[in-house]
């Protein structure tokens, strides 16, 4: 029998008056599943997630229709407080879920159980298992408004743990964290009791979260559009023009099957472990290492250098950062930067942001000096430096404040004293970049967070600046957002900007990056062209970084240099089999 | 509750449960609780708080200021040995300073039962000189130390008493966990404003706000911190009810407490002991 229950449901929320959020979706949802949602920005996931613990319609208002019962309880009868033993729900957002009364992580997660009354052994036993089944033990005396987003997340997801819930619901549990942690809380969900827990997760990382699922859920304009198998969602979806990014696994199997290397009949790899296989199997086990004429043609290697400027844009000199005496977030770091664009990678807390903010002083260096464009930021003010550079924060909310995307965008040109010509055709041209047209006359605030994010990128680039600085620009983006700011990315560059992006995006960085730079606990770790940095996975995994698949791939199957994209890597695989089959 | 002195220690991850409380790093607020485990910090908040009031009660009733400075010297004295006087310190000299130097010239010169002249400053121009009277200057004395009474003793109660253990001990006597929970988030709230803040400010500077511009853009500056400010704490304070709605906040029904706090041997006779004096002050002063 089901434990969740949707029964033709629509919902229109308050707030949107021309479309709704969900459109007769019927779902059933069984007793120990592991059920994957994913989808494009804005295309109902979150909605989907709210109505099982009955936030919606018991506190969204908006029109609701159709039935969803949990556990045999139709949610409109039910209350919020009633389903919080049999539903637990995590928030996208990781700062705000807190409950702002606790001065430790450990009251944080014990908050729930005291009000349900439980005894104070139980208590203890239930706030030690979910702290440590997250892996936050460490953080039990710290105060949960001066953690991370990273740990926030771990901290909201053992507090929803903590009261053992039947049903659990994770809406984008992972946005906050570096590739290795998101990997980690897959398998830590993965590995629940499904005796005990029945999970539904809302994810944008189909790659990292497929191999752990039993059934993925693909909603795409408010309706259920693929529903099933992991991997048969998935080979349907490479068949059509999806906004779903499909994982490398599932491209490189299709490829495969349509080349008739693997039996159409077997059912396409969702884990790496599987895909590799696959690979060794088709190329012959005995012709581990590569020949002449096998690698690809060094083609990215070179993009930056015609792009430079020839000086020096920026220079770090020894620079040393301290918050406090006990924290030095960048320690002795030297560093030049040119043009092209930059990626700047590293583990969650190994420095970025704060290297980030020295670009435009907002932040001096405790020791050491800062050069931008022959400028030491120690002179500058923040309003002076943002002639130079532009940088747009992760958090979009913390910039918008404008009543129309229009007038947003003018804000920062406007600042910096363009003249009002300069300022219109910066202002139209960011917007056609940025395929804002259509929202131009809008608030900012009634658009999705995907959307809001790129009014945040276009006001920074309206300023114009030599040298631009996005701080996580793919992070909630769907696979038509990471294109369009892939593409933006590389033009900027073409058009001898510097472009510095601080990511944990490594597809991102391997298909646009020029150079990249991976920091670790302040320090440079490794820094040169994509081909260099992915080709050293045991330094990179130092600092929390794993390959993109495409690069993990090419080196597994014994490539001296990773390929940085699918169609190079198939280029590759190409030339290996006709030789197999030529010289067998 | 009664008894519950002899509550059993839990252990937890291999130490005393209560000590999570005492590791807990704090918000930087001027006004925190200073851990420690001296025969105030282990009183019951309850017992401190009404000790507190007792005290209070006292001093508005005695007469001259003799008694107020007596009860003064002996807060600052159990204040130091406490160890908590930094925090306590600060907020006199910040609060107390101009409190007493605006008494002193005020009930000194003006004090409308001033007769008899205490000292005389002359050569003064225009006014001649300046008198300060005896009546006035006792009035300072007698009104500067039931006020600091008051700060000394309320001011120990906070930063000897870890909230939660404040608001426990209060939910022990019938507070609702509502209100607790409004009185913990209170004090929360400060650094998060202040953390809020920052971001945005940093946000706005890099896209070119100059916060040492003219007039109009001062003003212009202030919305660009302002709005997100409020449209990030409405998002914040909308999820946070649905938050706590989730962890059954609002739910009927028993509730438990994680940390227990217990009563120590000295928190009954305290109580007697304020009690018998506020009693004894009121026979004194107010029965005729």
């Amino acid at each position: 029998m089901s434990l969740i229950e949707l029964e033709d449901v629509s919902y229109q929320y308050r707030t949107q008056s021309e479309e709704m959020a969900i459109e007769h979706v019927d779902l059933s949802i069984g007793k120990g599943e592991f059920v994957g949602i994913v989808g494009p920005a804005d295309a109902g996931k979150s909605t989907l997630a709210r109505m099982i613990p009955s936030y919606i319609p018991n506190f969204f208002g908006g029109d609701f229709e159709g039935h969803v019962l949990v556990d045999g309880v139709d949610t409109r009868e039910a209350t919020i407080g009633d389903l919080s033993t049999t539903v637990g729900m995590l928030f996208e957002n990781p700062f705000d879920q807190m409950t702002g009364a606790s001065t430790s992580v450990y009251e944080e997660v014990a908050f729930a159980l005291e009000n349900q009354g439980y005894s104070v052994p139980e208590m203890i036993d239930r706030v030690e298992w979910s702290l440590e089944t997250v892996g936050i033990t460490d953080l039990y005396n710290r105060n949960p408004n001066q953690l991370s987003g990273g740990q926030s997340q771990r901290v909201a997801l053992a507090s929803i743990l903590a009261l053992q819930p039947d049903v659990l619901v994770l809406d984008e549990p992972t946005s906050q964290l570096d590739p290795e942690g998101t990997k980690k809380v897959f398998e830590v969900v993965g590995e629940l009791d499904r005796d005990e827990f029945t999970i539904l997760l809302v994810s944008q990382d189909v790659e990292r979260l497929a191999p752990h699922v039993d059934r993925l859920v693909v909603v795409e304009g408010g309706r259920i559009a693929h529903s099933g198998d992991p991997a048969a969602v998935l080979s349907e979806l490479t068949d059509e023009a999806s906004t779903i990014q499909v994982p490398t696994q599932i491209s490189v199997g299709n490829w495969l099957r349509e080349r008739r290397f693997v039996d159409t009949a077997k059912p396409v790899p969702v884990s790496y472990e599987d895909v590799i296989a696959e690979v060794k199997a088709a190329l012959g086990t005995e012709n581990p290492h590569s020949r002449t004429g096998d690698e690809p043609e060094d083609e990215t290697s070179d993009r930056g250098d015609d792009r430079s400027t020839g000086q020096q844009a920026i220079s770090f000199d020894s620079v040393t950062y301290r918050y406090s005496d006990a924290v030095e977030a960048l320690s002795d770091l030297s560093i030049d930067f040119e043009g092209g664009v930059i990626c700047v990678i590293g583990q969650n807390g190994a420095g970025k942001t704060t290297f980030a903010k020295h670009l435009n002083s907002l932040l001096t260096p405790s020791e050491g000096a800062v050069h931008v464009r022959g400028k030491d930021t120690r002179q500058h003010r923040v309003a002076e430096m943002a002639r130079e550079v532009g940088l747009s924060f992760q958090n979009p909310n913390d910039q918008l404040f404008h009543d129309t995307v229009e007038n947003e965008i003018r804000y920062g040109p406007e600042n910096v004293g363009r003249s009002e010509d300069e300022i219109r055709a910066g202002v139209e041209d960011v917007i056609e970049r940025l395929e804002l047209e259509s929202v131009r006359d809008r608030n900012p605030y009634d658009m999705g967070q995907a959307r809001r994010k790129h009014v945040a990128v276009a006001s920074v680039l309206a300023m114009d600046t030599p040298i631009v600085v996005l701080d996580e620009p793919t992070g909630g983006q769907d696979a038509g957002g990471v294109e369009l700011l892939g593409s933006i990315v590389e033009e900027l560059a073409e058009e001898g900007k510097l472009v510095i992006v601080i990511t944990h995006d490594v597809d991102f960085t391997a298909q646009h990056a020029d150079r990249v730079v991976a920091l670790r606990q302040g320090e440079v770790l490794l820094d040169g062209t994509p081909e260099d940095v992915f080709g050293q996975p045991s330094t990179l995994r130092k600092t929390n970084v794993s390959l993109p698949t495409v690069s993990q791939l090419s080196l597994d199957i014994g490539l001296s240099q990773p390929v940085l994209d699918l169609p190079e890597l198939f280029d590759v695989l190409e030339r290996r089999l006709a030789d197999r089959v030529a010289g067998s | 509750m009664h008894g519950s002195c002899m509550a059993q220690e839990y252990q937890t991850l291999g130490k005393p449960l209560s000590s999570i409380l005492r590791e807990s790093s704090g918000q930087g607020n001027f006004l925190e609780y200073q851990p420690g485990d001296t025969i105030v910090h282990r009183l019951n908040p309850v017992t401190k708080l009404v000790v507190s009031l007792g005290l209070i009660l006292i001093v508005f009733m005695l007469p001259t200021f003799w008694g107020p400075l007596a009860i003064v010297l002996g807060l600052a004295f159990v204040t130091v040995m406490t160890g908590v006087y930094r925090p306590v310190a600060k907020i006199l000299a910040f609060a107390g300073t101009p409190l007493a130097v605006a008494l002193f010239v005020i009930q000194g010169l003006l004090y409308p039962g001033n007769e008899t002249a205490f000292l005389v400053i002359g050569h003064v121009p225009v006014v001649h000189e300046i008198v300060f009277y005896e009546e006035g200057l006792r009035f300072a004395l007698l009104f500067l130390f039931r006020v600091l009474t008051l700060m000394i003793s309320l001011l120990l109660v906070i930063v000897s008493t870890h909230p939660k253990q404040l608001t426990t001990a209060l939910m022990e006597r019938g507070l609702s966990n509502k209100a607790a929970y409004v009185f913990l988030a209170a004090l929360q709230l400060v650094p998060i404003v202040q953390n809020r803040s920052r971001t945005i400010l940093e946000a706005q500077q890099a896209r070119g706000l100059d916060t040492k511009a003219n007039l109009v853009r001062r003003f212009r500056s202030v919305l660009a911190l302002f709005i997100p400010l409020m449209i990030s704490m409405l998002i914040a304070s909308e999820t946070r009810a649905l938050a706590l709605e989730s962890r059954g906040f609002t739910r009927e029904g028993e509730r438990s407490a994680l940390f227990s706090v217990p009563r120590t041997a000295y928190d009954r006779p305290l109580m007697l002991v304020i009690g018998l004096a506020v009693a004894a002050t009121v026979v004194w002063r107010v029965l005729p």
